[in-house]
């Protein structure tokens, strides 16, 4: 993979992660982590700056990604239910020393209640480590860091 | 100290003596909210300003509100701790920026007037004139130009500020359940600072403090608790009322005996849709991180007026606190503790654990919801109109061995009504 194809595959990759999110496609989403080794977390950028260790949502294990989506799937949470859209910019992308690829990129999320009124809900950006599987990216490291961390009523639904 | 008027065509009718109706307007008022200013928070209580372990050198400083207030919290070389309003003698501006960070003096970007660490008036540029001409004149006292300072006390590494210039007895009050829990939760170990955690709640300040006090809601709000064992309705448990009844301790136990009860869980939920014993976990590995204390207590919850909570949600440890934005929102603020004495593993089981808790907690982001339904549903409430608080009983205020209870809540009132002076 080159450099062009690398952009346009990371490129490719968040859209896809984001259009998942947005639909609410949440099995789709999970099938974007590495079965075998993955983390997820949301953390705000005052821990990130401080050094502690925080985060507002840690998923440790693919079961715990699972665990996140399904509580909402099953109904078992009550939260604010917000139609959600999601815009990532400035997508970039390298190769690491050990053949992973590295990938940052801008998030705003818009959202979107049962009258029909938007604003802005999120700022944050995103950095991953992706592997490379086949012709796929696959997620082992997402951290979604909230630059919003004065988070508005809840974050139920993931980054 | 500036008096807010309350306009005398509202009337507020609080209609039963014991606080079992409270009215609606105390939650939207922008009037009502003005006058908390005035007769709670710069009046005769104890804020929470900060944690001490937040503060570990000299020239440390962190920032805090006290209702409408932004306040400097710093600490000294000879190791005292000061307060005082983040606004300039001069002029007024806003001293301080930063959220959290190291100075060795206060000054204001203004007009560089200077501050010691203890708010006193330092340095003033140009007092003397330039070139022999203007500079302050001759009787300026620099003395009587420091700071907006506050009464400073602390307990258990809780740092309290007031505005009252005869504030309340700190260990009175606290209370002695208040002053237990502090010792059991902060003191027994040394806390340290794991992370914050910020949610702006469109609901009012109030609102949060009924919900903490409301053991009520937990197994019905919180599907999450029931589903998977964290909590049950048979549990044993009950609250306790500190004197004047504004500060309360409620707290619950899980015993194997909860294990018998799920028929009787089964059908109290029959119908709702909230209960779903058939559900696994993918990693369950959240619900089954052990319990640091030997003492058994599954959740405590210390709140205390006007908005510290102290809280022991399962296996997390948390300094929440209230800062109100005006009557319909609310930040809450949460310092996320571990101790010093923690293992690695143990430190690890606390980030784990953090999903129950804050803006995504699988438990607290429901109470961020439940407080935008009900600021949402009582906005357009005519006045005269009020919430009914009678589950538990009615009547006297007092402690209770049970948890389906909203007593607690009634004790919260009958304070605020005092100090209020409805």
């Amino acid at each position: 993979m080159n450099a062009l194809e690398l952009d346009y595959a990371s490129r490719h990759f968040f859209h896809v992660y984001a259009q998942y999110l947005d639909q609410e496609q949440f099995n789709e989403w999970i099938g974007l982590f590495d079965p075998h080794q993955c983390t997820y977390e949301v953390l705000s950028k005052e821990n990130k700056d401080l050094g502690l260790p925080l985060p507002i949502m840690g998923c440790f294990t693919l079961g715990m990604i699972q665990d996140r989506v399904a509580m909402l799937a099953k109904g078992v949470l009550t939260y604010r239910r917000s139609a959600l859209l999601r815009q990532v910019s400035n997508v970039q992308a390298s190769f690491g020393q050990d053949g992973h690829v590295l990938a940052k990129a801008n998030l705003v999320v818009y959202q979107s209640n049962e009258e029909g009124v938007s604003s802005l809900y999120m700022v944050a950006r995103y950095e991953a480590t992706l592997e490379r599987v086949e012709s796929r990216l696959l997620i082992r490291k997402m951290q979604v860091i909230v630059e919003s961390f004065g988070i508005d009523t809840m974050l139920a639904v993931p980054l | 100290m500036s008096k807010v008027p309350y306009p005398s065509q509202i009337s507020l009718d609080w209609p039963k003596k014991d606080f079992s109706r409270v009215p609606y307007e105390v939650f939207t008022d922008p009037h009502i909210y003005a006058l908390e200013n005035e007769r709670i928070f710069r009046a005769d209580v104890w804020n929470y300003l900060a944690h001490e372990v937040e503060l570990p050198n000299a020239g440390d400083f962190v920032t805090n509100w006290i209702g409408s207030t932004q306040v400097v919290v710093t600490r000294d070389k000879d190791q005292s701790i000061t307060a005082f309003e983040n606004s300039c003698a001069h002029r007024g501006a806003q001293l301080v920026t930063q959220v959290r960070g190291h100075m060795v003096k206060v000054a204001c970007p203004y007009h560089l007037w200077t501050y010691s660490l203890k708010g006193d008036l330092i340095g003033v540029p140009m007092a003397n004139g330039v070139n022999g001409k203007g500079g302050m004149p001759q009787g300026f006292d620099k003395a009587q130009h420091g700071l907006s300072t506050l009464q400073v006390q602390c307990h258990g590494g809780l740092i309290f500020g007031s505005f009252s210039k005869n504030p309340p007895d700190l260990l009175e009050f606290l209370g002695p359940h208040s002053l237990s829990q502090i010792d059991r939760l902060l003191v027994q170990r040394k806390p340290k600072v794991l992370g914050y955690l910020r949610q702006r709640i469109p609901g009012n300040w109030k609102l949060y403090n009924e919900n903490v006090r409301d053991p009520y809601h937990g197994s019905l709000l919180h599907q999450f608790q029931v589903s998977f064992g964290l909590q049950q309705p048979t549990m044993k448990g009950g609250i306790k009322l500190d004197g004047d009844l504004k500060n309360t301790w409620n707290h619950s136990i899980l015993s194997d005996a909860d294990k018998d009860h799920q028929k009787w869980v089964e059908k109290a939920y029959e119908g709702t849709g909230k209960y779903n014993p058939n559900m696994k976990m993918a990693d369950p590995a959240l619900t089954q991180v052990p319990l640091d204390l030997a003492d058994g207590y599954k959740t405590t919850i210390l709140s205390i007026f006007p908005t510290l909570i102290i809280a022991q949600v399962d296996n997390t440890y948390a300094i929440r606190h209230l800062r109100p934005k005006g009557p319909n929102l609310v930040e809450l603020h949460i310092t996320y503790l571990g101790f010093e004495s923690d293992t690695p593993k143990q430190t690890q089981d606390k980030l784990l654990a953090a999903n129950l808790i804050g803006p995504s907690g699988y438990i607290s982001l429901e109470d961020g919801e439940a407080l935008r339904l009900v600021q949402e549903g009582i906005q357009s409430r005519e006045p005269g109109t009020h919430e009914v608080l009678e589950m538990g009983g009615v009547g006297a205020i007092q402690d209770t061995d049970y948890l389906s209870q909203e007593i607690s809540i009634r004790g919260f009132w009958s304070h605020y009504h005092k100090i209020m002076g409805f």
